[in-house]
């Protein structure tokens, strides 16, 4: 049998946690509203209705782009992207085309545990970061197709990344990074159970022809620019023509709300390929989605059939343009991965450090005690970090309830004085030679008395008081 | 401009992009009219154009937005709870 | 009291003077509208109980809360719009109200109302004519004093086109000067609400009333509004330019009266000199390309989901034009078509703009032809855009273009005169023609129209 690299690229949508929806005043908080009564003339693309975008929204996917490592286009603006389906009023999607708003971007994930072998960080790219608005919802009900457009208009973020990946679990921990990267940017809840964050892998496979494994993460790949321009110009949909480097067809998955399910869709679609490849045949390029159930994915449509969206710019906004100074100063809260090397400069192991950071709540929280530690505490950054990942259950105190529990956990017990005397009796038993050499000025010896002290008392005495005590003992036995 | 003589089958895959349904009289009637509109356009190959830079709209404006959280004056109430069509999936 | 052909303006301070109710007046437009549309069919929806406001016809393209609004064709046959266009509401504030909604060619498509779904209009001048379009029901409306005054749109000659035809006052203005919002979209990029009316300081006024910015539309300009009743009594004298390439095939009739208006101009103190303007057969062209493909977008909309019909109701010219914008925007046809139409409007708009830097107003003729029989226009290969040839430029460019009648033919149909000027400067157009006004009052052609149409 061959050997296969499987080529996987995704798009990752998120919508934004706005007030008001991306193109009108509607709110954006659709989710458990009675069907239609979220609408307006906008929304629902009434005749004569007109878009103007939320400024906010805006500001957010150049916010998400920059976290990305993206850079922002100084000109951007909205193209129409059309094709027809019921939950799509307008018979056009407003999105953005061949100058979305951030391009050429990157993100680092770390294998937590073990800790990656390739030094632990792998660097994926991003290709574009753009903003569109998402469709109404359908229900399918006996032989009808029940529509509602609540959510019609919410701002949607689009990441889309290089076909960098080889495996399923670089993209589970990657999109694992990249919805906690979203939630510390508090542009988005990303909650998949609720759809505010979905997920859409394109697949293929390749043949590996030389006896060599290649490195498809190939961020050194001198063409990258090049290649980059060209798939931007001709577009990344159906227009483009594939470089040449990989598969001549690729298996888009549609909308899937888990990282495991994003895993599971993969894994079976490297597999099915993979058969089809070893039969003779070529995988169809086309859109399929995945059966949750039968942990199986199926054909919608063919990608050919009629994708053609005619993309031209949005005659009914004006362009957006980004000053260099707006862009230096959009202003990235401290994210994620620079937290891991902050904490582990506090002392933190590394998958500690990560664990901390994974949820924003908790991480939060963390910082926050991290906050009150007073030196004469006695409490160090670990001892936090402990507490709040060992004991989940502290989640219903407060701040301040927490700190004093570690605070209470760390002080020094009450020593037992007659078990402190009879040890430091003992010790001194033991040790004959190193009471010689301190009677004969050899300071050294002492510490080392001291020492032994501290073991045989699990460190739980103070060692200025066994020092002193040692002194009185020694020095009364002369 | 590349020269290039439409199909039935180009107006039929037109239509289907553009959600019609056209006759077959239709179908020839624009095959022949979309033909002598091209043509006719063809008038702009007098023109240079590489140089210059395509225009979207004429107004010159920039970064209209509104403000998130503004009010809502446009809400609407239906008469629908919901839209329905039949079946798609 | 006779009210027969007093301005908008004029029954408006009879109004404010109480010489007249405002029930009075809008009875007395409906009776002429039930004596004259049967034969004009000028309306598509008459509000047979209105009783308030200042009357007006607003083209079946404008959004009226509560008001049919089908946009003369059957997909919105039962198409009761939930919100206001931002024009009618503007001159509800006003104090105005709309007495009917105008007959047009289904979504504007076309320069002759035939391919309205509610039969053609007629020509006031002559019934077996055309009244020119797409806004020729509000043309026809207000040449035959149905209503005082009407509101059309323009995309590539929609108001200028059936003033010429009908013999009155109509003004495309600045693309963005006046709101789209709630207007049924055309060509996006082009479309322009505009007054239309039986003089200029009526259109002076109604300009005043609808433009503006409007924060439901991202395309409207902040750029303040003229005070224009105003700006035309000012004593200006213009630079004006002619272009020849505008003459080119140009009926002689049209010539003629257009180089005697010219002569008026000249001695009336302002300055004519030739300047140099693209052939309009390029702005045909980007005209053709650019919106065709955002009529197949901006009709799309209409799948019979949310309101309406479907799109088996679209009629052939619709279908035919979404046909062409599919295919220019489409995959390997973009460039070639969509993007180069884009690179031709840029020379468009340079060419007027070095000439706005010689020139204060441009003017020349309006329509190659007078006002065509029904029937006629099957002979044009692509209808209506050979009739709005002198039209579309300004529309390419995005500038304002008046026009004004300036004689009548042999066969006594009106001549129209258009005068364009740069951007945002309607207060200079308008200023010429209430000078040419004052001059000349149309050499009667107003008048005359009205007349033809008495209580």
């Amino acid at each position: 049998m061959d050997k296969y690299i499987p080529v996987i690229g995704l798009e990752i949508h998120v919508e934004l946690k706005t007030k008001s929806k991306m193109f009108c005043q509607c709110t954006a908080d659709y989710f458990g509203k009675e069907p239609n009564t979220n609408t307006c003339p906008v929304c629902l693309g009434m005749p004569g209705a007109l878009p103007v975008p939320n400024k906010k929204a805006i500001e957010w996917t150049a916010l998400i782009g920059r976290a990305l490592a993206c850079k922002i286009n100084r000109v951007s603006k909205f193209d129409r992207k059309h094709y027809f389906y019921p939950d799509l009023p307008k018979g056009y999607q407003i999105s953005q085309y061949d100058q979305p708003i951030a391009i050429r971007g990157s993100l680092k994930i770390t294998k937590s545990v073990p800790v990656h072998p390739a030094g632990g960080i792998k660097t994926f790219r991003i290709t574009r970061v753009h903003l569109e608005e998402d469709t109404g919802k359908l229900l399918h009900v006996g032989s009808d197709t029940l529509v509602d457009f609540n959510r019609s208009g919410v701002p949607l973020v689009e990441i889309v990344t290089e076909p960098d990946f080889d495996n399923t679990e670089d993209v589970k921990v990657f999109l694992e990074e990249l919805h906690t990267i979203i939630r510390y940017l508090g542009v988005s809840d990303a909650d998949m159970e609720k759809g505010s964050m979905r997920m859409e892998p394109n697949i293929s496979v390749k043949k590996i022809t030389s006896t060599k494994k290649q490195d498809t993460n190939i961020s050194q790949n001198s063409n990258d620019q090049q290649r980059f321009r060209t798939q931007l110009r001709q577009g990344y949909d159906g227009r483009a023509s594939q470089y040449d480097k990989l598969p001549n067809y690729k298996v888009e998955v549609k909308n899937i709300n888990s990282f495991n399910y994003v895993k599971k869709a993969i894994d079976y679609e490297i597999e099915r390929q993979v058969d089809l490849l070893e039969n003779g045949e070529t995988p169809m390029q086309e859109t399929r989605g995945y059966d949750e159930k039968k942990g199986i994915t199926y054909s919608q449509r063919s990608k050919e059939e009629a994708h053609d969206y005619r993309y031209f710019p949005e005659p009914d906004i004006p362009p957006m343009t980004f000053s260099k100074e707006y862009i230096e100063a959009i202003n990235i809260p401290e994210l994620p991965q620079e937290k891991v090397n902050k904490y582990v400069r506090l002392g933190l192991k590394i998958n500690d450090a990560f664990i901390i950071t994974r949820d924003k709540v908790l991480n939060d929280r963390f910082e926050k005690i991290i906050l009150k530690i007073k030196q004469q505490d006695n409490v160090k950054v670990t001892d936090v970090s402990n507490f709040i990942i060992n004991k989940k259950e502290t989640a219903s105190l407060t701040e301040e309830e927490l700190y004093r529990k570690i605070k209470e956990f760390r002080k020094p017990k009450e020593i037992d004085e007659k078990e402190f005397d009879t040890s430091i009796k003992r010790l001194i038993e033991v040790n004959k030679k190193a009471v010689e050499d301190y009677k004969k000025g050899k300071v050294n010896a002492l510490m080392f008395l001291v020492g032994q002290v501290m073991r045989e008392m699990k460190g739980k005495a103070d060692p200025k008081l066994v020092k002193d005590k040692l002194i009185q003992i020694l020095n009364s036995k002369s | 401009m590349k020269k290039k003589v439409l199909t039935k089958e180009d107006i039929l895959h037109l239509a289907k992009l553009s959600n019609l349904k056209l006759s077959d009289e239709e179908i020839e009637k624009y095959l022949k009219q979309l033909e002598e509109t091209v043509e006719y356009v063809k008038n702009l190959d007098e023109l240079k154009t590489d140089k210059v830079s395509p225009t979207s709209q004429t107004t010159n404006l920039t970064d209209v937005y509104f403000a998130d959280g503004e009010t809502n004056e446009r809400g609407l109430k239906l008469k629908e709870k919901y839209f329905i069509v039949k079946r798609i999936m | 009291m006779n009210l027969h052909g007093k301005s908008l303006l004029e029954l408006k301070q009879l109004v404010i003077e109480k010489k007249i109710s405002e029930k009075e007046l809008n009875q007395y437009f409906l009776k002429r509208i039930r004596k004259f549309n049967p034969k004009l069919n000028a309306f598509i929806t008459v509000l047979e109980n209105n009783q308030l406001g200042i009357p007006y016809g607003a083209k079946d393209m404008f959004c009226t809360k509560g008001i049919r609004t089908t946009a003369a064709s059957k997909v919105l046959d039962n198409f009761v719009p939930p919100y206001e266009s931002t024009v009618t509401k503007k001159l509800q504030e006003a104090g105005m109200s709309v007495l009917g909604k105008t007959n047009m060619d289904a979504w504007a498509h076309g320069a002759s109302t035939e391919t309205s779904d509610y039969g053609v209009s007629k020509n006031p001048w002559d019934n077996k004519r055309y009244p020119g379009g797409s806004s020729g029901g509000s043309a026809a409306a207000i040449s035959a004093y149905l209503v005082p005054a009407a509101i059309g749109t323009d995309t590539g000659g929609s108001i200028r086109h059936p003033s010429a035809w009908c013999g009155v006052i109509g003004l495309k203005p600045t693309y963005g000067r006046v709101s789209r919002y709630g207007v049924i979209a055309m060509g996006s990029s082009w479309d322009c609400p505009g007054p239309m009316t039986l003089n200029v300081e009526d259109n002076a006024y109604l300009l005043k009333q609808i433009a503006g910015k409007d924060k439901y539309d991202a395309t409207s300009s902040s750029i303040a509004v003229q005070d224009y009743t105003n700006e035309i009594k000012k004593n200006k004298k213009f630079k004006i330019g002619i272009a020849e390439s505008y003459f080119a095939g140009i009926d002689d009739q049209i010539k003629k009266h257009v180089y005697k208006s010219i002569d008026v101009l000249k001695k009336l103190g302002h300055a004519v000199k030739p300047i140099k303007l693209l052939p309009p057969k390029y702005s045909i062209s980007v005209y053709t390309i650019l919106q065709r493909a955002e009529v197949s977008s901006n009709l799309g909309r209409y799948d019979g989901i949310r309101y309406g019909n479907d799109r088996n109701f679209f009629g052939q010219e619709a279908k035919r034009r979404i046909m062409l914008g599919t295919y220019t925007l489409s995959y390997g046809y973009y460039d070639a078509f969509y993007k180069n139409a884009q690179k031709v409007r840029s020379i468009i708009i340079e060419n007027f703009k070095s000439v706005f830097k010689d020139v204060d107003l441009i003017v020349g003729p309006n329509t190659p032809v007078t006002a065509l029989n029904i029937g006629e226009f099957e002979k044009y290969p692509f209808y209506g855009e050979l009739m709005d040839q002198l039209n579309e430029p300004a529309s390419t460019a995005g500038i304002p273009d008046l026009s004004i009648p300036v004689g009548l033919d042999s066969n006594n149909l009106p001549i129209g005169f258009q005068i364009m000027g740069n951007y945002f400067e309607e207060a200079n157009i308008l200023n010429l023609a209430y000078q040419f006004e004052k001059e000349t009052d149309f050499f009667g052609v107003i008048k005359k129209g009205i007349n033809n149409y008495k209580d």
